[in-house]
């Protein structure tokens, strides 16, 4: 079954598409009746723009949506202060995704097993996390974003915290932004149209080999840093560089005593005429990361880490317009960690009893001096691609398919198997808004994601393999 | 195959479920209720340049980005549109206020493509610059559907814009003495800031109130509701800013002296680096009064504005 | 001379036999009830025209005579008339003077030029408000030539002048030649309308309007008298 579909949707997108197009048939013939769709609200109330003006389907950004964010939540219209509004006006939008999902997981750590491992479906009605999102402007070129964000339990973090200074001397190409924030990436997995924990997120962004204890080159999660980006007139040629600490977002200095990595992207889009705005980027993360850190009593300390190790990913991004319906975005990835990680250092803080192999035997994953590698450890490598094509019906309805598979090209321990930490995924499904303002968004929502990972399952080593079927109404008001 | 079957099941319950509130949005929320006739897209182009917009290829992006404010039909009757001051431009009576057309005509093509591309500053239309080329053609296009002076009409002459002569303190202090005798202070006021005696009356041709162009306030990246090069400034007063209590001025300033004018208005750009702004600068920040080289025979009894900084 | 103004008449009734045979409707407007109060207009922002007022003039909307006389009512057959496409060669005048605007009610036939004339000392802008016609508005600085200018379409037209917002007059164009504006005592008077059955209708600005139907069947005058229903407000 899910070899079919699997294949079907590599080879054959047209296949999937038609496939697609009559199990969406159904849906229209139940809500066909319904008229006009929208994103953040808060933003759409304070300019009267519908959602759709930003988002080519909500939370999606579309071009302008992309320009409006790089010139800091501003239309540039000597309206973009708040003193142009009402002083009732709190921008301050709420979303949060009342569900009914059903995950079905074919290796799971199991008492009752005779192998300890047993696949285990399960369904039922669920909440999504509460997110909080305040932004704007506080005054002409000063731009802000905070976002509290809870998990389904109503238990918060910061998720985003920043303030922007745009348009230093009046240019275009001089923002500089300080704080928590999400990297510049030219597909937001902020802004993601999924919502599976699979499919939810890009694993091309978190992804770091199977055992690897470098927790910090993940570019999906917001960082703490500052990043100076720039673009034109126009948007079309933009860059962004940034300095981040290596707490993978973390508050307080729970790692390294000195520890950076960087962000750099750029991209140019061209006119493409008819078929719309097509652009071609690139990006490149890189940094060190502590892997040894001073203990007391056997617990290591907060902020003490030293002995960085280096880790990059870098690749292209393009996002593809063909005419006003369909669109592609690809990107691509070269990882590489240091052999360290790759052995299981680095990640001391967070897992304090995982266990590390040395030529003398095991030890806990603290790179204490003269702690020695295996024999052949390497820098572990991989590559990968996420494709993401889109079917825009209409403004107010929009379907959606991802694939994402990622391969390891260098195990770092030698002897592995050369697939071990696969991960191949695809996702499918759709967003319809039933009507379109520019007061609230509103979704009804419907997904599916295959998820398999090679040789991850938890106890037999074996390959893992999840899948999971999720409809909701997504809003945000 | 089970799973198919479970996924089918899930499906249509889902779907059964979110239906019920479907009904119910349509049927309490709506704003305007009723079934709304369909726009009907007439076969209308554009023509910019060698690219031909075609009004049918809009339509979804009329709907996506223009419709909330300019409404479905074009009327300026968005749901947003309670909400703007100044108000979104209606459509259906074909009053444009950027043109390099005279008073009363259409614009041309080129005109309505430069505004979407431009925006508007100090109001809510947002400059659309990320659009392709085409996407903009097809959208000039789009809105002559809504009008039937597209139709029986032909797009005005655009004005012959002479080549601008050099900027000189001897160019702005004629400018300003135009500004005098026109009296456009009496809206704009005499420093420009949009203060003069009659502002606090003006209202647009629907009866909204509007306000005088305030040239002080911008940056130093101001602009003007139509542009911001100084062949811009000459084909808003020319023109007249349609649909607003800005009228034409064509008929009674000469080619030559209407670059004195903008040389002028210019200055009252305060904060907006201009070469303008440097003669004046130069010139110790004063602009010398006006003397006539040929004065007229009848004596203007007007109060002068004061010195424009 | 002689002989020409025979030949002309000669021609006439070749060309126009029911000249013969022409009616007049006259008549008088008036109203009833109590008009609202027409409030001072304070020109002091613009002493030039200010002191063309020995004493301050008056807002226009409704201005009455004696014997509740109703002014500025354009009288015009709008139904039955069968030379509607004459377009009156000469031009008409619609001048500006101690910023007012003269007459303040300017009937006009459809392509009929008209001139605007600046009679002041200060910059007026022409400001017509059509919803049918094509909206203009022009400057006009004191000593600049008339604007001349005509619409193509029956309309009733506010005019404005967006730098004195009181000042306020009205154009009217119709598609027919026989009209007329009750003045200085509410009389009007549509002369030369051959045999016919016509409709006839008032227009006010604020008291909006009213038909009478009459039929002409030869050399008559007939009576045609048109009350509005004044407001107070």
């Amino acid at each position: 079954m899910r070899m079919w579909a699997q294949s079907h949707l590599c080879q054959k997108p047209q296949r999937i598409t038609s496939v697609l197009a009559a199990a969406f048939a159904l849906i229209f013939l139940i809500l066909g009746a319904s008229q006009s769709a929208s994103a953040l609200p808060a933003f759409a109330r304070k300019y009267g723009l519908r959602c759709s003006a930003c988002h080519e389907s909500w939370p999606m950004l579309n071009y302008f949506g992309q320009k409006f964010k790089d010139n800091g939540y501003q239309l540039m219209n000597e309206r973009d202060a708040p003193i142009w509004q009402n002083p009732g006006y709190w921008p301050v939008t709420f979303r949060i995704t009342p569900i009914w999902h059903r995950v079905s997981t074919n290796k799971v750590a199991v008492d009752q097993s005779s192998n300890g491992e047993a696949k285990i479906t399960s369904s039922g009605f669920d909440l999504s996390g509460l997110d909080f999102h305040t932004g704007g402007t506080l005054e002409k070129n000063f731009s802000f974003y905070v976002l509290p964000s809870s998990d389904a339990t109503a238990s918060f973090h910061f998720e985003t915290v920043m303030a922007r200074l745009d348009n230093i001397s009046g240019s275009p190409w001089f923002n500089v932004k300080l704080g928590k924030f999400e990297l510049d990436n030219l597909l937001s997995e902020k802004r993601i149209l999924t919502l599976t924990a699979n499919g939810g997120i890009y694993q091309l962004y978190h992804f770091s080999p199977l055992n690897d204890g470098n927790i910090f080159g993940q570019m999906g999660s917001n960082q703490l840093g500052l990043e100076l980006m720039g673009h034109s007139y126009n948007d079309r040629t933009r860059y962004s560089v940034a300095l981040l600490s290596s707490n993978n977002g973390l508050v307080g200095l729970p790692y390294g005593s000195e520890s950076y990595s960087t962000f750099i992207t750029g991209s140019q889009a061209f006119d493409a005429g008819k078929l719309g705005v097509d652009r071609l980027g690139f990006y490149v993360m890189a940094g060190v990361a502590p892997t040894y850190y001073l203990t007391t009593a056997g617990a290591p300390i907060g902020g003490s880490g030293t002995n960085n190790k280096g880790y990059s990913r870098e690749g292209f991004v393009g996002q593809f317009y063909f005419g006003q319906h369909v669109d592609l975005t690809v990107v691509t990835q070269h990882g590489e960690d240091s052999a360290w990680f790759g052995q299981g250092y680095g990640d001391f803080v967070d897992s304090p009893s995982a266990i590390c192999n040395t030529p003398t035997g095991t030890q806990p994953c603290n790179n204490i001096p003269g702690t020695q590698l295996i024999q052949g450890a390497r820098n572990p490598t991989w590559n990968g691609v996420l494709l993401e094509p889109h079917y825009v019906v209409n403004p107010q309805m929009i379907l959606l398919a991802r694939y994402e598979t990622i391969r390891m090209s260098q195990q770092s321990t030698p002897g592995a198997a050369s697939n071990l930490g696969n991960i191949s995924t695809y996702t499918f499904g759709y967003r319809y808004n039933p009507f379109m303002t520019s007061r609230a968004g509103f979704a009804y929502h419907g997904e599916y994601n295959w998820f398999h990972w090679d040789g991850a399952s938890p106890v037999t080593n074996t390959n893992l393999t999840s899948s999971e079927l999720l409809f909701g109404i997504d809003f945000d008001f | 195959m089970r799973f198919i079957g479970a996924i089918l099941f899930t499906a249509i319950a889902g779907l059964i479920f979110v239906a019920s509130f479907t009904a119910t949005v349509s049927a309490q929320d709506e704003p305007l209720v009723g079934p709304k006739p369909p726009v009907v897209v007439k076969p209308m182009e554009s023509h910019i340049g060698n690219i031909t917009g075609h009004a049918a290829d809009a339509k979804s992006d009329y709907r996506r980005y223009c419709a909330g404010c300019h409404g479905d039909y074009g009327d300026a009757n968005g749901e947003n549109a309670v909400w703007l001051d100044p108000k979104p431009r209606d459509f259906t009576i074909a009053t444009f206020k950027c043109r390099s057309t005279l008073t009363g005509t259409l614009p041309t093509d080129e005109d309505l493509f430069n505004t979407i591309g431009r925006g508007i500053t100090n109001s809510n239309m947002p400059i659309w610059n990320v659009f392709t080329k085409q996407q903009r053609a097809n959208l000039v296009a789009y809105i002559k559907i809504f009008s039937p002076r597209w139709e029986h009409e032909k797009a005005g002459t655009p004005i012959t814009i002479p080549p601008e002569p050099p900027v000189t303190i001897e160019s702005i202090s004629h400018g300003q003495a135009l500004f005098a005798k026109l009296e456009c202070w009496k809206c704009h006021g005499t420093h420009g800031e949009g203060d003069g005696p009659s502002a606090s009356t003006l209202t647009d041709s629907k009866d909204n109130p509007i306000r005088p162009y305030n040239f002080a306030l911008g940056g130093k990246d101001s602009r003007f509701k139509c542009g911001s090069t100084n062949e811009d400034i000459y084909k808003i007063f020319m023109t007249g800013v349609d649909g607003t209590p800005m009228p034409s001025f064509a008929d009674v300033i000469q080619p030559n002296d209407a670059w004195d004018l903008v040389h002028f208005l210019r200055t009252l750009q305060v904060h907006r680096h201009s070469k303008e702004n440097e003669v004046l600068t130069a010139a110790h920040g004063v602009i010398p009064p006006y003397v006539n080289k040929n004065p007229p025979p009848a004596a203007d009894t007007n109060k002068a504005p004061g010195g424009g900084q | 001379m002689r002989t020409n103004k025979i030949l002309v008449a000669l021609l006439t009734l070749l060309v126009c036999p029911s000249l013969m045979l022409a009616g007049t409707v006259s008549g008088k407007v008036t109203y009833t009830g109590t008009p609202a109060h027409q409030k001072p207009i304070d020109m002091s922002k613009e002493p030039s025209c200010a002191k063309q007022h020995a004493t301050p003039i008056s807002t226009e909307t409704v201005v009455t005579g004696a014997n509740n006389a109703l002014d500025n009512v354009v009288v015009y057959v709008s139904a039955g008339a069968t030379d509607e496409g004459q377009v009156p060669a000469q031009a008409i005048t619609y001048t500006q003077k101690g910023c007012q605007y003269i007459p303040h009610v300017l009937p006009m036939h459809v392509n009929q030029e008209f001139d605007i004339i600046n009679d002041d000392q200060t910059s007026h802008n022409i400001h017509p408000l059509p919803k049918v016609n094509t909206e203009w508005n022009k400057s006009q600085p004191p000593g600049t030539p008339p604007i001349k200018e005509k619409y193509d379409k029956p309309e009733f037209i506010e005019v404005k002048c967006n730098i004195h917002p009181w000042m306020h007059g009205w154009f009217v164009v119709l598609k027919t030649s026989h009209y007329d504006l009750s003045k200085e005592g509410g009389d009007f008077k549509l002369p030369n309308l051959p045999p016919g059955k016509y409709t006839i209708t008032a227009w006010h600005e604020k008291y909006g309007t009213q038909t009478a139907d009459v039929t002409i069947t030869g050399n008559e005058t007939k009576d045609v008298n048109f009350t509005f229903k004044a407001t107070a407000y």
